[in-house]
C-alpha cells in the first residue's frame, strides 16, 4: 500500500481530532484576526441607526436551541444595539422550541441595558400558525397576541403605544434557522404591510437568501456566526461571535488543506494506476 | 451562583460530551443523550402548545372574556380528531379541505408575487446604463447592481434553464449553453457547501466555548470532571463489549 493509499484510508477519528484541536486551540489562545464588515451586515446596522428614538423594532427569533451558536450572538448584538438606540423592542418567535431561549435572551439583555418590561420592551412569546400569525399581526396585533409571554394583556402596554398592527412597526428583523423565517416574513408580511425587513440566518440557509437581498426584498442580511461577529464589531461590543472567528478561520484553513491533500493523494493514486495499466498493456 | 445555573451547566456539559462520544463510536452514552433530547423536545412542545393554544387562545378568551365565537374554529379543529373514529373519518375531510383551501388561497398569490415576479423583475435589469444621456457600462464585480453583474446573472439564469430543458437533445449551441449552466450550478453548490461547513463549524465553536466556560472553578469544573467520567465510561463499555465481539471476529 502506497503512502497516498494509506492516507486516504486514514481513521476518520484522526480527522475529527485534528478539526477539534484546530477549533479548541484558537478559542483558548485567541490571535484576534481582523474582521471585515460586509455591506449586507452594515445595512442592517445602518438602518437601525437611522431610526428615530422610540421607533418600534420587532425582532422575531425564529430558531430553536439547535441553531443557538449562530443565531444567539446575532440576537444579543441586535438587542444591545436596539436598546442602546432607545428603540421600543417587540420580541416574538414563530418557532415553538425556541420560546424559552428567546425569552431568556431578551430579558437578559434588557436587564443589562436597564430596560423595563412593558415600557421599553415586550416579549410576546409564540403563537401557532406560522404565516397565519404574521397575517393576523398585520390585521390586529392584539388579536394575534392578546397576552405576552408572562400572560399580561398586551393592550395598554406602554411599549405598544400607537401600535395597532405591523404597519406601525418601523423595522422587522427575523433571525431564522429555516422556514418559518425570513421568507415567510417577506411573503406574508412586508409584501403586504409595507414595513422594512432585515434578516439574520444560519450559514446553511444564507446562500438561498441572497437573491432576496439583491432584489431589495430584504434590506440586509446577517449570515451565521461570521455575520454576528461583524455586527459585534459594528456596535463596538465584542462578544462570543468575535471570540469564535479565530477558531472559524483556523478550522476553515485546516479543511482547505485537507481537501487539497485528499485531491493530491487521489490524483497520485489515479496516475499510478494509469501507469500500471499502460505498463501491463505493453 | 444560583443552583439552577449550576445544574444547567452540569447537565449541558454532560449531554454535550455524551453526544460528542459518537465521533468515537455509537455507544450507550450517546444513545442516552439522544433519547433525552428527543423526549424533552417533545415534552416541551406538548406543554407549550397546551398552555398557549388550549389555555391562552381558547379557554381564557371563551370562559373569562365570553368570546364564544371561538367555538367555530374549535369545532373545525376538533373535526380532525374524527380520523380516529373509523365511521366518522369522512368528517375530518371538512377540516382538511378548510386548511388546504385557506392555505392555498393565502399562499399562491403571495408566493407567485414574491418569489417569481419579484425575482424575474430583478433578473431582467438593464445591461447598460444611461448617465446624463450617455450610455455607460459599469464593470464592478463587487457592486451587485453593476452592468457586468447583470450580464453574468442573465447568462447564469438562461444557461441553467437550458440545462433543465430536456425536450431537445443537448447538442451544438444547446450543449454549450447547458454546460455553461452546469458551471453556474457547480459554483452555486460550492457556495452552499462552503456556507454549510461554516455553519457546522460554528456549532462546534458554540459547544466548545460553553465547555471552556464550564471548565471554570465558579461552576465546579464540570467540563473536566464529566470529561473524565465520559472517558472512563467509554473505556469500561469498550472492555465489556470486547469479549462478545472477539469470537465473532474469529
Amino acid at each position: 500500500m502506497t503512502f497516498a493509499e494509506r492516507m486516504l484510508k486514514i481513521d476518520r477519528r484522526i480527522i475529527f481530532a485534528v478539526i477539534g484541536l484546530c477549533t479548541l486551540l484558537p478559542l483558548l489562545y485567541p490571535v484576534g484576526l481582523a474582521i471585515r464588515i460586509s455591506p449586507e451586515v452594515k445595512a442592517v446596522h445602518d438602518y437601525i441607526e437611522s431610526l428615530p428614538e422610540g421607533s418600534v423594532f420587532l425582532l422575531s427569533l425564529d430558531f430553536d436551541p439547535a441553531s443557538k451558536p449562530e443565531l444567539y450572538p446575532q440576537a444579543v448584538a441586535l438587542l444591545r444595539h436596539a436598546f442602546k438606540h432607545n428603540l421600543r423592542v417587540i420580541g416574538m418567535t414563530l418557532w415553538l422550541p425556541g420560546t424559552g431561549m428567546a425569552n431568556e435572551v431578551i430579558t437578559r439583555i434588557a436587564e443589562e441595558q436597564g430596560k423595563v418590561n412593558g415600557k421599553d420592551y415586550v416579549f410576546l412569546g409564540w403563537s401557532p400558525g406560522g404565516s397565519s400569525v404574521i397575517i393576523n399581526m398585520g390585521q390586529d396585533l392584539y388579536k394575534a397576541f392578546p397576552t405576552d409571554y408572562g400572560n399580561q394583556p398586551t393592550k395598554g402596554l406602554a411599549v405598544l403605544n400607537g401600535v395597532q398592527n405591523l404597519r406601525d412597526v418601523s423595522y422587522v428583523v427575523s433571525l431564522a434557522a429555516g422556514t418559518t423565517g425570513i421568507e415567510t416574513w417577506y411573503v406574508f408580511g412586508k409584501d403586504k404591510y409595507k414595513f422594512e425587513l432585515g434578516g439574520g440566518c444560519t450559514g446553511v440557509i444564507a446562500p438561498g437568501l441572497y437573491p432576496l437581498l439583491r432584489s431589495g426584498q430584504i434590506n440586509g442580511l446577517i449570515g451565521g456566526l461570521r455575520g454576528a461577529a461583524e455586527y459585534e464589531v459594528l456596535i463596538g461590543q465584542k462578544g462570543r461571535a468575535v471570540a469564535g472567528m479565530d477558531a472559524q478561520s483556523v478550522t476553515h484553513f485546516a479543511i482547505i488543506v485537507l481537501v487539497i491533500l485528499c485531491n493530491v493523494f487521489y490524483l497520485s493514486i489515479r496516475k499510478a494506476r494509469q501507469a500500471q495499466g499502460q505498463g501491463g498493456h505493453s | 451562583m444560583s443552583f439552577e445555573l449550576l445544574l444547567g451547566a452540569w447537565v449541558a456539559t454532560g449531554l454535550t460530551l455524551f453526544i460528542f462520544t459518537f465521533l468515537y463510536e455509537d455507544n450507550p452514552l450517546f444513545k442516552l443523550a439522544e433519547h433525552l433530547y428527543v423526549g424533552i423536545s417533545v415534552g416541551y412542545a406538548i406543554v407549550k402548545t397546551y398552555d398557549t393554544v388550549v389555555i391562552r387562545l381558547i379557554y381564557e378568551p371563551m370562559v373569562k372574556q365570553g368570546d364564544w365565537s371561538l367555538l367555530i374554529p374549535l369545532a373545525i379543529g376538533m373535526l380532525m380528531l374524527a380520523r380516529y373514529v373509523p365511521k366518522a373519518t369522512w368528517m375530518s375531510r371538512i377540516a382538511f379541505a378548510f386548511i388546504v383551501g385557506v392555505g392555498s388561497g393565502l399562499a399562491i398569490p403571495r408566493v407567485v408575487s414574491s418569489f417569481i415576479l419579484k425575482q424575474v423583475e430583478d433578473t431582467v435589469r438593464p445591461l447598460a446604463s444611461m448617465v446624463q444621456g450617455n450610455p455607460t457600462f459599469s464593470f464592478s464585480l463587487a457592486d451587485p447592481a453593476s452592468n457586468l453583474n447583470a450580464i453574468i446573472l442573465l447568462v447564469g439564469v438562461v444557461s441553467v434553464l437550458f440545462y433543465f430543458f430536456f425536450s431537445i437533445e443537448h447538442k451544438g449551441p444547446v450543449q454549450v449553453a447547458a454546460r455553461t449552466g452546469i458551471l453556474f450550478l457547480m459554483i452555486a453548490f460550492g457556495a452552499a457547501f462552503g456556507y454549510t461547513v461554516m455553519a457546522r463549524m460554528s456549532l462546534l465553536i458554540g459547544r466548545l466555548t460553553d465547555l471552556i466556560e464550564y471548565a471554570g472553578p465558579s461552576y465546579g469544573r464540570p467540563s473536566l470532571w464529566l470529561a473524565a467520567v465520559t472517558v472512563v465510561g467509554l473505556v469500561l463499555w469498550s472492555m465489556k463489549r470486547r469479549p462478545q465481539t472477539e469470537p465473532t471476529e474469529e
